[in-house]
């Protein structure tokens, strides 16, 4: 199965992206998980020809090509990172490849609660017509206290959340499995085409 | 009332901007609105912050005057725009004017929803505890369909609309003027009195005294005579200084010394409480008028000398004793660098001197060794130099041969000395040794800088020759007062009396290179402003990287492994600034991959005198199974090795008896410690191995079996073979250890005149360097007591060559 980690932050120093490293080397018998940056992306502006830079291209082609997407969320007051929301906007508005995308959601935070309200923010807006992301029920992974949970090898400490996290994956491989099943004879063609309202706006309402 | 209306979108049109506008113009008899674009704000990067940013600002400038703010947000994937969120992240990093102010959300969209999740969104995004604004409930202006809204003026078509937005408009006003209300800082009434407090200091808790009128804090007194002078002063200083001029505990700490700087803070709290009132009020008032004004600087001198410890004050002084204009520019608020912190007097041969003093037991056996030493084993470059001390030697051994004799000491000796210490081996199998050139000019003219520093006005005591820690003569010149911050004291007294200016909190980022010539430096100053100084000659002096984890990682080749929560006795200032400065305009390093270690430090703080640190003979250590692994009497470098082979944690063992053995430290101190859990005691050693998770059995075995080697003197398993006390009288000791980084040996190379060199072994024009950030004179390993005379020494010739080159 080949997956795509997107490391939802644009620090120089994330746990999340610490996080998607565990992960790419714990899961790497069961997925190949390509890390992707978004911290050299544009700040998003809405490009009158509607094309994507370079590096938004290069991130949809991967997602386009992969089974499915892990994004790793801090939260910033409260939502997700300005930078992610980015990020977002960009494929939103060009290329559209989450559509029908299965996507499971991790995050990390130095505090206890574990980017919660950025990871059910991150759930709507991924929601959002769109996007149209096939995103993983119910099940969430949250790091919270993430300064002290890795070890100098990167590895998780606590056995509790290894053990969560693998139940989590465990999940989401069936879950990329059924949705890709589910999906695959539908025509989303149409989708990626579609003008979605708030796009509008730029060109005041006009097509 | 004055509100700031935020477009909440970076798109070239936008109906959101159109609804701003419109309100601006409808309202305009009630409130003065100025609308904010966000098209400028940068992507927020906490790794790069930009909050002083001209834009920045002017959203912090704004809202902070405003009676209140009205956000139009459009809706973008069921929330806000990256650009709001970014703006509003940086609005909640480094500033936060949005706290407490009254905020009205609007929003416009062309679908039907008129934005109502982005604005659920908002909602939740301005309540998050770094924001904290005062959004105003209910009243929820959601505009649909937006492009049939307005007509061809600007103005809403619906009359029903329009009235809606009135009644939201004039509810916000009369909200922002009672949310403002809350803003008012809370009254704040003491009983007056002085109460008495205490505060955390480096060598336990120091007596604070806090004065308080009615409505005032009238005055702060902290008793300092028990602290480590110039390390904490700044902050003994400075934190009252602001508290009082602001009437308020919103204070900034002190960078490297945060303990004690909110140690201050919270004893000012206490005594509040005392007086009856309420600290958290006192927190939430304005800080002491910072200066806002962040006005670029511009500044030309003759010299300027990055660093203000030890070797560039010397450099300054040096500079004004030659007539010529010096500016010191320093990164941290404190002056004194890793100076103030040196413990041990300078080296220095003055073998007139020294001869006043009988030599003790052992030093005529170290001259025998040295005079015996095979030529052939001794660096060519040296070898004339030893075959001239070996005539000294062997005439001072016969003609002292049974008599009483006195300390002998030559410049010769010393040189020797300081080359024998230095020569290391690493990992790989390269040998370094101090270069003879600059070794030379070390020992030629140490004495020279002692007598130097005496005229500037450091009073030397001459009634004693001391050996410094890690030093293998007596040589020291030991300064009348407390040690480090005596040097600093009198040179920082001679460059402010005679002129010179020293720029604390003032960060240098980058030397000014002009076509392939440096001009000067560019340094970020307190308030983030740029200070930008010419200058004929760059010095330098800010030190080497001990507190650089990264950079002793990157560059290690002695140890087999350094940890990355290693901690340092060096200031935390010292990270390595000089040598990257010097590299940015293609300087050579040299000796970088050797550190030295102090195997003996505080696990958590890396200082020397926390714990019971006893006499080596009296150093009983075990690793963290109970084990002893090295024979106690150990070379430092021995010590760390060993230490870092053992999981890098160990523990000194003492029992009542060798507790009494222990420097710098009461019973007073050994109470607090343990009861702070950084220092175990137990009246049995199978409870103290209990307390440090060892098998009690394996413990009480290492016990037996060290006190049965000191009765026999000898100990065969590591060949200790000088011991004192046994391990017997309870209560038991167990003082956490682990090595720390203490001196750092390599960095920019440079010659006798103190140009810094390229890799071609050119010189560099018009940039020299001195001190720790320089290498090639230590080596593999740096004599107690020699750092000092280096940077006296390298600093002078440092400012000297600056002028007769550059400046006649």
């Amino acid at each position: 199965m080949k997956l795509i980690g997107i490391v939802g932050s644009n620090a120089t120093n994330s746990t999340n992206r610490q996080l998607l490293q565990f992960m790419q080397q714990h899961f790497s018998d069961q997925a190949e998980i390509d890390l992707c940056e978004i911290k050299d992306l544009p700040a998003f502006n809405e490009p009158a020809d509607k094309t994507a830079p370079t590096g938004v291209q290069l991130l949809s082609d991967k997602i386009m090509a992969a089974d499915g997407v892990i994004v790793s969320t801090p939260e910033y007051d409260h939502s997700i990172p300005a930078a992610l929301k980015s990020a977002i906007e960009w494929l939103s508005y060009t290329t559209r490849p989450l559509i029908d995308k299965p996507v499971m959601i991790v995050g990390a935070s130095h505090g206890s609660l574990g980017s919660s309200r950025a990871q059910a923010h991150l759930r709507q807006i991924l929601d959002a017509p769109e996007l149209k992301a096939r995103i993983m029920p119910s099940d969430e992974f949250l790091l919270g206290h993430s300064l002290t949970a890795f070890a100098e090898d990167g590895q998780l400490i606590y056995p509790e959340k290894v053990q969560e996290l693998e139940e989590c994956f465990a999940e989401f491989v069936d879950f990329v499995t059924l949705t890709n099943e589910l999906l695959k004879n539908r025509h989303v063609n149409a989708e990626h085409q579609r003008q979605f309202s708030w796009e509008l706006d730029a060109n005041g309402g006009q097509n | 009332m004055k509100l700031i209306g935020i477009v909440g979108t970076n798109a070239n049109f936008s109906y959101n901007r159109l609804l701003l506008k419109y309100m601006q113009q409808h309202f305009a008899k009630d409130a003065e609105i100025e609308i904010i674009e966000l098209t400028d704000v940068p992507m927020f990067n906490e790794s790069d912050d930009q909050t002083n940013s001209p834009i920045i600002q002017a959203f912090n400038d704004k809202i902070t005057a405003a009676d209140g703010v009205i956000i139009a947000t459009p809706e973008h994937n069921h929330s806000i725009s990256s650009a709001l969120k970014s703006l509003l992240e940086w609005l909640s990093f480094n500033v936060h004017p949005l706290d407490g102010k009254p905020v009205m959300i609007v929003g416009a969209s062309l679908s039907s929803q008129g934005s109502s999740r982005a604005q659920l969104h908002l909602r939740q995004i301005l309540d998050a505890p770094g924001v904290n604004a005062a959004v105003m409930p209910g009243n929820e202006f959601l505009l649909g369909s937006v492009q049939l809204a307005f007509d061809d003026e600007g103005n809403l078509r619906e009359q029903g609309t329009i009235e809606f937005l009135e009644t939201c408009f004039s509810r916000f006003q009369r909200f922002a003027k009672i949310s403002n209300l809350l803003n008012i800082p809370e009254e704040v009434t003491f009983t007056p009195g002085t109460f008495a407090v205490t505060t955390p200091g480096h060598n336990g808790d120091l007596p604070m005294s806090v004065t308080l009128s009615k409505k005032r804090i009238e005055k702060i007194e902290i008793d300092t005579s028990k602290e480590t002078e110039g390390i904490a002063d700044v902050v003994f200083a400075r934190i009252p200084q602001e508290i009082i001029d602001g009437q308020t505990l919103n204070v900034d700490v002190i960078s490297g010394a945060s303990v004690t700087s909110h140690g201050v803070i919270d004893g000012v709290a206490q005594a509040v409480k005392m007086a009856g009132a309420n600290p958290d009020y006192l927190r939430q008032r304005p800080k002491a008028g910072t200066p806002q004004a962040n006005q670029d600087e511009d500044y030309t001198t003759d010299v300027v000398i990055v660093g203000a410890g030890g070797a560039g004050l010397t450099a300054a002084a040096k500079t004004l004793q030659e007539g010529k204009k010096p500016i010191v520019v320093e990164k941290f608020p404190a002056i004194g660098g890793n100076t103030v912190r040196a413990g041990g007097p300078m080296n220095a041969a003055d073998p007139e001197w020294q001869k006043q003093f009988p030599a003790i037991a052992g030093e005529a056996h170290t001259l025998q060794e040295i005079a015996a030493m095979d030529p052939e084993t001794i660096d060519t470059e040296y070898r004339p130099d030893f075959l001239k001390l070996r005539e000294q030697l062997e005439a001072y051994l016969t003609e002292n041969d049974d008599q009483g004799s006195y300390l002998f000491d030559s410049t010769l000796l010393y040189r020797i000395q300081t080359y024998l210490g230095g020569k290391r081996t690493d990992l790989q199998g390269n040998e370094i040794h101090g270069q003879y050139d600059l070794v030379k000019i070390l020992t030629d003219h140490a004495l020279e800088s002692v007598k130097w520093l005496a005229d500037i006005g450091v009073e030397f005591d001459q009634s004693e020759v001391t050996m410094p820690v890690g030093a293998i003569w007596r040589r020291g010149h030991k300064p009348a007062k407390s040690v480090g911050y005596a040097y600093i004291e009198a040179l920082s007294d001679y460059v402010k009396a005679n002129g010179g200016q020293i720029m604390t909190d003032t960060d240098v980022t980058s030397l000014i290179d002009e076509d392939g010539q440096v001009r000067g430096i560019i340094a970020t100053g307190a308030n983030g402003q740029k200070v930008t100084i010419h200058a004929a000659a760059v010095v330098l002096a800010s030190g080497g990287f001990g507190a650089n984890t990264k950079m002793l990682k990157q560059y290690n080749t002695y140890w087999t492994e350094i940890a990355d929560d290693i901690k340092t006795s060096n200031s935390p200032a010292i990270t390595g600034d000089g040598i990257r400065l010097g590299q940015s305009v293609g300087a050579d390093l040299v000796g970088m991959g050797f550190s030295q270690m102090m195997p003996v430090s505080d696990p958590d703080t890396g200082d020397l005198f926390t714990g019971l640190q006893v006499p080596p003979q009296n150093f009983v250590m075990v690793n963290q199974q109970g084990r002893r692994f090295v024979n106690e009497y150990g070379s430092r470098d021995q010590l760390t090795q060993a230490a870092i082979d053992n999981g890098g944690l160990f523990y000194l063992i003492a029992d009542d008896r060798i507790k009494a053995t222990a420097y710098n430290t009461s019973q007073e101190k050994i109470d607090q410690q343990v009861a702070a859990g950084t220092l175990y005691r137990d009246d049995t050693i199978a409870g103290l191995a209990q307390q440090l998770k060892m098998d009690p059995a394996v413990l009480e075995d290492t016990v037996t079996k060290y006190n049965r080697y000191a009765d026999a003197g000898l100990d065969p398993e590591f060949g200790k073979d000088v011991f004192d006390l046994k391990v017997e009288q309870a209560p038991f000791y167990a003082t956490p250890r682990k090595p720390a980084v203490h001196h750092t040996m390599g960095g920019l190379k440079i010659d006798t005149k103190a140009h810094v060199l390229n890799e071609q072994g050119q010189v560099i024009n018009v940039l020299y360097a001195a001190g720790e950030v320089a290498g090639g004179i230590h080596a593999g390993n740096r004599l107690g007591g020699n750092s000092l005379t280096d940077i006296f020494t390298f600093g002078r010739i440092a400012a000297d060559s600056a002028i007769h080159e550059c400046l006649k």
